[in-house]
């Protein structure tokens, strides 16, 4: 420590330690240095430097600096206490109010929890009850939902009419396309008609609409019902 | 931490821990500045850290610039205060404290000297009384210390001390009134 250091040098300088041009050095730097000086003239006086006197002093001041920082957390203990509970109060008081406004907002947010799904992307029946009275035993919606879940990819889109009779055995039999729709659309049909549900009655004659290829996305073709489909049944 | 940087640190906080590592590297020069007044190791030693408390307060609302220098005339005083307390007579020489006074004012003077400075120094030399230029002479221009200049001239080593001390002021005094003059 340059302390220390400049304490030995006074002790040198005092007890006649030092070289003559230590002994100038130091006049030198006391003549700029009035402290320096005064530190000298005191020790020349005391005659000496005591090295254990000045640890003493240092000790003393190490306690003094120890006790105020405890003293001090002492009284910021109950400050900080009361600025724990403070903001303990606030948070609290924070809280309330986010539950209070989700609560709010979560009423009117119900209200708007409606999936829309874009009916072009969609298989869609249209019954032509016209022309038969055949309805699929399970429904028309789980019939339609049957044909959104089997449709292949390889189907580009369009729509067909078909005419079918219903066999004994429940399904339709005798598929006809009506006009001349492509023939991977027909084929499509009538492997989507006699793989699926049963049906009752004896003829049907149905509108199938099969979405545009590009369009299509396979989940969204899963979705379930479009709304606009048919009031026939309600789930 | 620099002493700057720790002396701005403890005002803004009042971190006793920061004012005393700011304080601890002068205390062994504060104890003998206050030896040199009070005379006494104990008294000295009270002093230190009661200047150490006076600090606690002053630090945290004065600006202050040179802490060294600020330290050193602040502990003089409670020093000379304790003293006029107790109404003890002690002699302290006027003539050290009038150039110590003056010294902190231009501790960092050290400008350049062009060659009309030198001839208006050796005007100036010619004013010292036969002591002083003496004095000054041995220390300053052929660097003897002030034991070698006690024996080479004859004088008390006090003597030449407050003669170099004195002789330096005076010519400063000289230097600085001639340079106005001008």
């Amino acid at each position: 420590m340059e302390n220390n250091y400049q304490l030995s040098r006074i002790h040198n300088y005092i007890h006649g330690l030092m070289s003559r041009e230590e002994m100038f050095q130091l006049e030198k730097e006391a003549l700029e240095d009035p402290f320096l000086q005064d530190a000298i003239d005191g020790y020349r006086l005391q005659n000496g430097v005591d090295a254990k006197q000045l640890s003493l002093l240092q000790q003393r001041l190490n306690r003094r600096v120890e006790n105020t920082i405890a003293t001090r957390h002492a009284q910021y203990y109950t400050w900080q206490r009361l600025a724990i509970g403070a903001a303990a109060g606030v948070l609290f008081v924070v809280l309330l109010a986010l539950l209070y406004f989700k609560h709010f907002n979560g009423k009117i947010e119900r209200t708007t929890d409606v999936t829309l799904s874009e009916p072009e992307n969609m298989v869609t029946i249209e019954p032509m009850l016209d022309g038969g009275d055949a309805t699929p035993l399970d429904g028309w919606k789980a019939f339609e939902h049957y044909l959104n879940n089997q449709v292949k990819d390889a189907v580009k889109g369009g729509d067909i009419i078909v005419n079918f009779t219903i066999g004994k055995d429940g399904l339709p039999a005798q598929i006809q396309a009506e006009g001349t729709p492509g023939q991977a659309l027909v084929d499509e049909t009538v492997r989507l008609l006699q793989s699926g549900a049963k049906w009752q009655g004896s003829k049907g004659r149905l509108k199938i609409t099969f979405p545009l290829k590009e369009k299509k996305n396979p989940s969204q073709s899963n979705v379930i019902k479009p709304p606009h489909c048919f009031g026939i049944e309600k789930s | 931490m620099n002493e700057k940087e720790l002396l701005q640190h403890y005002k803004t906080t009042g971190d006793l821990s920061a004012l005393g590592k700011l304080y601890s590297p002068y205390m062994s020069l504060l104890y003998g500045v206050c030896f040199k007044y009070l005379q006494d190791p104990d008294r000295s030693q009270d002093a230190v850290m009661q200047i150490f408390e006076e600090l606690i307060q002053k630090l945290r609302h004065y600006e202050v610039d040179n802490f060294k220098s600020w330290l050193h005339v602040y502990s003089k005083n409670y020093c000379l205060m304790q003293l006029r307390k107790d109404k003890r007579t002690t002699q302290v020489d006027i003539e050290d404290n009038l150039f110590e006074s003056e010294q902190k004012l231009n501790s960092s003077e050290e400008a350049k000297w062009e060659e009309r400075d030198f001839e208006r120094l050796e005007g100036c030399m010619e004013i010292l009384n036969q002591e002083q230029k003496e004095c000054v002479r041995l220390f300053y221009l052929e660097q003897k210390c002030y034991k070698d200049i006690a024996d080479l001239t004859g004088y008390d080593l006090n003597k030449v001390k407050s003669a170099i001390q004195n002789g330096k002021r005076n010519l400063k005094i000289c230097m600085e009134r001639k340079e106005n003059g001008k």
